[in-house]
């Protein structure tokens, strides 16, 4: 009897772990590919990135020499840097609050019922099928010094006075304004998508005990939606942050860093400095910075998804 | 500072290039960028060239000249067109850091990547004697170390375009030939509601076409003629900083220090400026899409200051990438391009927007046809390379490239002190010249 088990059970065995080992061996044909494409286009490049910021290599030149830190010490000691520094946050967190806030008003309205929603829906994912080329055309419109609608709005409105007028690209302020307005703009409809796959997944009985146990809309929102929510909200900040702090095209096709350098992020300053100005090490310099706020955003936001997900 | 020398010796970034990309090399397994062999005849030639602003010169360059290439030679040109307004250098330095199919094109700002460009000196010296003689100032673009780089073509002059009937409203009847008149006719019709538009932001002509001019007038200088020494700290570039300051509050409208270059073609096509510094372009298209604005528009030269009236280049020239696998039939081609048969009716199909740096062209019949775009010739007489009097080099390049010069005139405009702005400047000069 136990001879005759020990034949049977052997072969089983011997079938579990050829099965295993080439489950193994799919797993890693099936992620090669992947990770082939990350290691030349992510990784190759970023140890360029690297290499190139401790030298004084310049666009066309074939030549080049190490400078050690240099360009990083320069780059910190430019305010033209300081301010893009400051102004990448600010473009980041504002310009994401803003995404999360509208988003999830967006969401909630598209989860009721009413006329035209199909429409609306349409009208609400169209700036994320735009090209951002030609979106920018129409901002640019939008914030034209004569023309601009905003304007001739706030001018009915009361907001702004006789003699009153906002010149939108011509004021650094109301320049990074600009900048945020047509990145929420554009992120908007991804976000509310999200948010509302999100609320969509909430059970309706969880929705109808809370109501029936007395909750407010704000204890609904923050005891209940936000932190059932939390995996796929975190992987749209996540996302939405990532995107944002790399991003320079809003800049650069709406106003290249001016007036007087003083719209530029991160992204922008350096495609300047690298491309445009031809110091590819100082550009290579200033686009490191990026990656310890993008490595220490990574690691926040992927911890807190997996508590969330571990709860 | 080591030398960095890795590789067998070679001192090359390419070497490190090729190791970092050895992966990648299969990729390539399929792409038709492949050397040719000397006597074979290529199939096709790459031509990259931004897009102009005068539809009529990209058409004349698609329907007629390529169709003749191709005829002449069974030889196909493959025309890469860029969109105007900044694409172009991006796009150039990238064919040259990436060795991209592209055989020869429009180089503007080749100051980034001279060494990326075949020598051309033959086709350069051949066309000039050719064609009456080059303007000397653009051989400071073309010939680097004793060699040209790249076959000037024109100039897309930048004059002052402005309202006739609105100066005749406010009682001015020529346009000013100093700054200091320009300041005074520009505070009567900033009152009479129709202000200057001068741009003062992130653009690649506009700007510099006046407050470089400006500054020389003045006498102020970026950096000295030795290439080193920078100059940009003196009273004469205070004095411009303060005229400019006083001119943006009393005369322009104050959206236009961040402006870049097509904010003010579309100022002035929708009334909104009396004048501007631009190209023909303005009129041309006042002329084909609002003709009642075409037959009030026209251009003057830029006012004279203190040391003189100045204009500066927005230089087109063509050159050949080193990289492509047959010098000679880019060669060719552009020989071709060049010869008066082809280059003569090309220039005029632009109505002379790409003013000839050829002598020969000089007295051409087309300049007579529209009397007011004669300014534009007379550009190239006064006109000087952005990096004046310095040589046009790398440096120069990234002083343009990184506005340094233009913010210090527009960070003054709104409100900064003239000597914070100066100190800005030279900051900026002092990490690009050392």
């Amino acid at each position: 009897m136990t001879s005759t088990t020990a034949v049977s059970v052997a072969p089983t065995l011997h079938a579990g772990e050829t099965i295993r080992r080439s489950d193994r061996r799919l797993g890693i044909v099936m992620l090669a590919p992947a990770l082939l494409y990350i290691a030349l286009l992510v990784a190759v490049p970023f140890l360029l990135a690297l290499f190139l910021s401790l030298t004084n290599s310049s666009a066309g030149s074939l030549e080049f020499s190490f400078v050690g830190l240099q360009n990083f010490e320069n780059v910190i000691a430019s305010p033209v840097f300081r301010r893009a520094l400051r102004n990448t946050f600010v473009f980041t967190f504002v310009s994401q609050l803003a995404v999360i806030v509208l988003g999830n008003v967006l969401a909630r309205a598209l989860m009721k019922s009413f006329h035209g929603k199909a429409i609306a829906r349409f009208l609400i994912l169209l700036p994320w099928a735009a090209p951002i080329s030609l979106a920018t055309l129409g901002w640019l419109w939008i914030f034209d010094s004569t023309f601009s609608v905003i304007n001739w709005l706030l001018k009915v409105a009361g907001w702004l006075g006789p003699g009153q007028w906002y010149y939108w690209l011509g004021d650094p302020t109301l320049g990074m304004v600009a900048v945020i307005m047509i990145h929420v703009w554009r992120m908007l409809p991804f976000s509310t998508v999200i948010l509302l796959a999100g609320l969509t997944s909430i059970p309706n009985e969880v929705r109808e005990a809370s109501a029936i146990d007395g909750a407010g809309l704000f204890s609904r929102i923050f005891r209940i939606e936000i932190p059932m929510m939390k995996p796929l909200l975190t992987v749209a900040v996540l996302f939405g942050v990532v995107f944002t702090f790399t991003d320079m095209s809003v800049v650069y096709l709406l106003t290249r860093g001016g007036p007087y350098n003083s719209t530029h992020v991160l992204a922008s300053l350096a495609f300047q400095e690298g491309v445009l100005g031809g110091d590819v090490g100082r550009g290579a310099a200033v686009a490191i910075f990026l990656v310890p706020v993008l490595v220490v955003l990574a690691i926040f936001m992927l911890r807190t998804s997996r508590r969330a997900e571990v709860v | 500072m080591a030398r960095y020398h890795g590789f067998e010796g070679s001192t090359s970034r390419r070497d490190f290039l090729k190791l970092a990309a050895a992966g990648a090399a299969s990729a390539s397994a399929g792409a038709t960028w492949r050397p040719r062999k000397a006597d074979a005849k290529p199939a096709q030639i790459t031509f990259m060239r931004e897009s102009s602003y005068v539809k009529e010169f990209d058409e004349h360059f698609k329907n007629v000249l390529i169709p003749r290439y191709q005829a002449e030679t069974g030889i196909k040109i493959v025309y890469e067109i860029i969109a105007a307004g900044g694409s172009a250098v991006p796009r150039t330095v990238a064919i040259v850091e990436s060795k991209a199919p592209v055989d020869a094109g429009w180089v503007q700002q080749e100051w980034l990547y001279r060494e990326g460009l075949l020598d051309v000196s033959d086709i350069a010296k051949d066309v000039g004697k050719q064609q009456g003689g080059w303007y000397s100032e653009i051989e400071g673009l073309s010939v680097w170390e004793g060699k040209w780089r790249s076959v000037p073509f024109g100039n897309i002059g930048q004059c002052m375009v402005y309202r006739r009937d609105w100066f005749d409203q406010a009682g001015i009847t020529a346009f000013p030939d100093t700054w200091e008149e320009f300041l005074e006719a520009g505070t009567k019709l900033k009152k009479a509601g129709h202000p200057y538009g001068m741009s003062m932001g992130h653009g690649f002509a506009d700007n510099n076409s006046w407050l470089l001019p400006l500054l020389w007038g003045f006498g102020g200088q970026v950096v000295a003629k030795d290439g080193k020494t920078i100059t940009l700290d003196s009273a004469e570039t205070a004095r411009a900083v303060d005229y400019v300051r006083k001119l943006y509050k009393d005369a322009c409208l104050d959206d236009c220090v961040g402006w870049l270059d097509p904010a003010n073609n579309k100022a002035f096509l929708t009334s909104q400026i009396s004048c501007t510094n631009n190209a023909m372009s303005i009129l041309i298209s006042a002329k084909r899409d609002l003709p009642d604005m075409g037959k009030v528009t026209d251009h003057a030269p830029n006012p004279k200051g203190p040391k003189g009236r100045f204009h500066s280049f927005v230089p087109v020239t063509h050159g050949i990438f080193s990289h492509t696998p047959d010098p000679a039939a880019a060669k060719h081609f552009l020989r071709w391009l060049m010869d008066p048969k082809q280059v003569a009716a090309w220039y005029r199909s632009a109505q002379m927007y790409h003013a000839p740096f050829l002598h020969a062209y000089d007295k051409d019949e087309e300049w007579n046809k529209e009397p007011r775009f004669k300014p534009y010739q007379k550009v190239l007489e006064t006109g000087k390379l952005v990096s004046w009097p310095a040589p046009a080099d790398r440096r120069a390049g990234e002083v343009v490239n990184k506005w340094i010069v233009i913010d210090m005139f527009a960070k003054a405009c709104t409100g900064t002190p003239t000597k914070t702005v100066i100190a800005d400047g030279v900051a900026g000069l002092k990490q690009i010249y050392g």
